[in-house]
């Protein structure tokens, strides 16, 4: 297999300033995804996970350091295109209350589609698909306030690589869910991955969840310690 | 679109209110609008009914000193002119000439006014009069106000003596028996005024004169058909013989008119003031609603939708309340209009008697709105709560995902 980045980071620093309050959240990381990827970031709470995670997305622009996405840097882009990226290139799971209550979890799946100007046959066909490769489209006409929080993740999921991103960011997807839906939703990332050659890195806290993935990328204190191939 | 129906119904109490703060507004603009073109049509009924008529054609020459309307001998051709005209419907001629009415010790100073009965029974003085009738076709009789009748010391049967006083007639005299008398609020009428039939006050004058050619424009309703008097008059002045002129009911009748010309920017102040309370309110609605999807809207930004589209999404929930509202409003309104109508009009408490009776009206308020004050209530009343939700998208627009994420958490 070729190994072609997906996403780097190289000599990253954040530091988050409130008024005269600094806290160092990154401090010197260098990390690179590669295409099909199925990692994860493990590390205690406070690690710098999160922080990491919306700087490889999109979401925040590091202190020192640069980012590339697809070979390019980040830090040139405005915050439209860097909102453009997002929307075509990074699938976005979060910890929880991912979907937009007022809509339906098929238009929930569809709606990166919409934004991007997919044609609405188009896009509902495709969203259709894929959350019956998620095993939710029984709830397709469904309002999210009436699945369960794995369902709802499920959804998040599908909504993540339903564009076919380069890449997906989960942040802590499993915090909310127990123990059984927590593997099942990893297992169904990990099927994605595979299915659809997704590149995945996700966040968690959870050592349990660290023997389903190729490569685990250890966090503590805004560094690296360690980052290993496990298959 | 379903999007931002949806967050409607979620958001329903603050909704209904909104839409409340659209629907009055225009339910209220289209009634009063329809209660001021109600007033103004009649209003302009009763004064070109009888008084001025649509336009008036006079003669321009040879008038007299005293203020009398000049005499015209001969109106035929005047009459040929306007028979021939297309546009004027209805006409009718009228004689008015200064007078001395006497009775066995007193007389004083009056206008009579030679009328052919059979035109003038729909006037005021008809409707006011209380006493015995008003004239008849042919009538030898006279109809008198109140207040003269007492001055002269007179009663309804007696007989009055008439004096034409007109510069331009030789003085003639006539004794009419008083058939009929009339209440008019104004004492000034009634006791300056008289009516007999045209050949009497001819008589007065010793000529088969007349002072007014008395015309009217076909469909025209209320003051917003002036522009088709005006073009009629326009006509009429091209064809007339040399030395008369036209005179439209507003060069003739200008006291009323600037109280009608008032009442339409009142209320519109009024309303503008209505407007902008109804913006504030949408305004604070949208706020609220923003407010409250904080993260929902975080979680859009963070997926990549543009600024403008959350902006667009904001503006297009506002313009689907103030539409759906708007047109709710607008409906009922002119339904309101219709219904008054339909019914023949809306009785006024007693109170306003009076003061519809000084502009010579019912004390009944009719009601009268155009498709286009309709349109444009519904239509203003949408721009302003568009306008007034672009604070709210701006707001929303410039949220930063990560930030509403942080705090939603
Ligand atoms: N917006 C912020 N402002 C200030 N400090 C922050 C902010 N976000 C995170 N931090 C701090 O940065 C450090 C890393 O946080 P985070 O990336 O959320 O870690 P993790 O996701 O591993 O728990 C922590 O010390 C946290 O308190
Ligand atoms: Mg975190």
């Amino acid at each position: 297999m070729r190994t072609e980045a997906v996403v780097e980071a190289r000599g990253v620093h954040k530091v988050y300033v409130a008024g005269t309050v600094q806290t160092p959240a990154l401090n010197g990381v260098d990390v690179t995804l590669s295409r099909g990827e199925f990692a994860a970031m493990a590390g205690p709470s406070g690690s710098g996970k999160s922080t990491l995670l919306h700087l490889l997305g999109g979401l925040d622009r590091p202190t020192d350091g640069e980012i590339y996405l697809d070979g390019r840097a980040m830090s040139g882009l405005s915050k439209d295109e860097l909102a453009r990226l997002r929307l075509t290139r990074i699938g976005f799971v979060f910890q929880a209350y991912n979907l937009i209550p007022v809509l339906t979890v098929v238009e929930n799946t569809a709606f990166v589609l919409e934004l991007q100007g997919i044609p609405y046959r188009e896009r509902l066909r495709r969203a259709r698909a894929i959350l019956a490769e998620l095993g939710v489209e029984k709830y397709a006409n469904q309002f999210p306030n009436r699945l369960s929080g794995g369902e709802q993740q499920r959804v998040a999921v599908a909504r993540a690589v339903v564009s076919e991103p380069a890449i997906v960011l989960a942040d802590e997807p499993t915090a909310n869910l127990d123990t059984r839906t927590s593997l099942d939703l990893i297992d169904l990332m990990r099927r994605m991955n595979e299915e659809h050659t997704t590149t995945f890195l996700f966040a968690t806290h959870d050592t349990r969840l660290l023997d389903r993935v190729d490569r685990v990328i250890g966090l503590e204190d805004g560094r690296i310690a360690r980052d290993e191939r496990v298959r | 679109m379903t999007a931002g129906l949806r967050h409607l119904r979620r958001g329903r109490r603050r909704t209904v209110l909104a839409a409340l703060a659209v629907f009055v507004p225009v339910f209220l603009l289209v009634v009063f609008l329809g209660m001021i073109g109600g007033m103004e049509k009649e209003m302009f009924a009763s004064l070109t009914g009888f008084d001025t008529g649509h336009f008036q054609i006079r003669r321009a020459t040879d008038r007299p000193a005293s203020g009398a309307l000049p005499l015209v001998r001969d109106p035929a051709p005047l009459l040929a002119v306007v028979e021939a005209s297309t546009q004027v419907t209805w006409y009718t001629v009228r004689l008015d000439l200064p007078a001395l009415a006497a009775a066995a010790e007193r007389s004083l100073g009056v206008v009579v006014q030679g009328v052919r009965p059979a035109d003038a029974a729909e006037s005021p003085f008809a409707r006011a009069v209380t006493s015995g009738r008003y004239l008849e076709p042919g009538d030898e009789g006279v109809v008198v106000g109140r207040q003269l009748l007492d001055a002269l010391g007179l009663s309804l049967g007696d007989e009055m003596i008439l004096l034409g006083a007109h510069p331009q007639g030789t003085a003639g005299v006539a004794v009419p028996r008083i058939v009929g008398v009339f209440d008019l609020p104004d004492p000034a009428l009634g006791r300056g005024l008289v009516h007999v039939d045209l050949g009497v006050a001819q008589r007065l004058v010793r000529s088969p004169a007349v002072t007014a050619v008395v015309g009217y424009v076909r469909g025209v309703e209320g003051p917003w058909d002036t522009p088709r008097i005006a073009e009629a008059v326009a006509r009429l002045r091209a064809h007339l013989p040399e030395g008369y002129e036209v005179l439209d009911w507003a060069q003739l009748g200008p006291e009323s008119l600037g109280f009608m010309r008032l009442m339409r920017p009142i209320v519109v102040g009024f309303m503008v003031a209505f407007f902008f309370l109804g913006g504030l309110v949408v305004l604070n609605t949208l706020y609220l609603s923003v407010l409250e999807r904080t993260r929902e809207l975080g979680i859009i930004l963070a997926l990549g939708a543009p600024r403008r589209y959350v902006m667009r999404q904001v503006l297009l929930e506002s313009g689907l309340l103030a539409t759906g509202a708007a047109v709710a409003g607008a409906a009922l309104g002119l339904g309101f209009v219709l219904v008054v109508e339909a019914v023949g009009g809306f009785p006024l408490p007693g109170a306003y008697e009076e003061v519809t009776a000084l502009f010579g009206m019912q004390p009944h308020l009719r009601m009268r709105v155009t498709a286009a004050e309709v349109a444009m209530a519904a239509v203003a009343m949408v721009a302003v709560a568009v306008a007034a939700a672009w604070y709210p998208a701006r707001r929303a627009a410039a949220l930063e995902p990560l930030e509403t994420m942080r705090h939603a958490n």
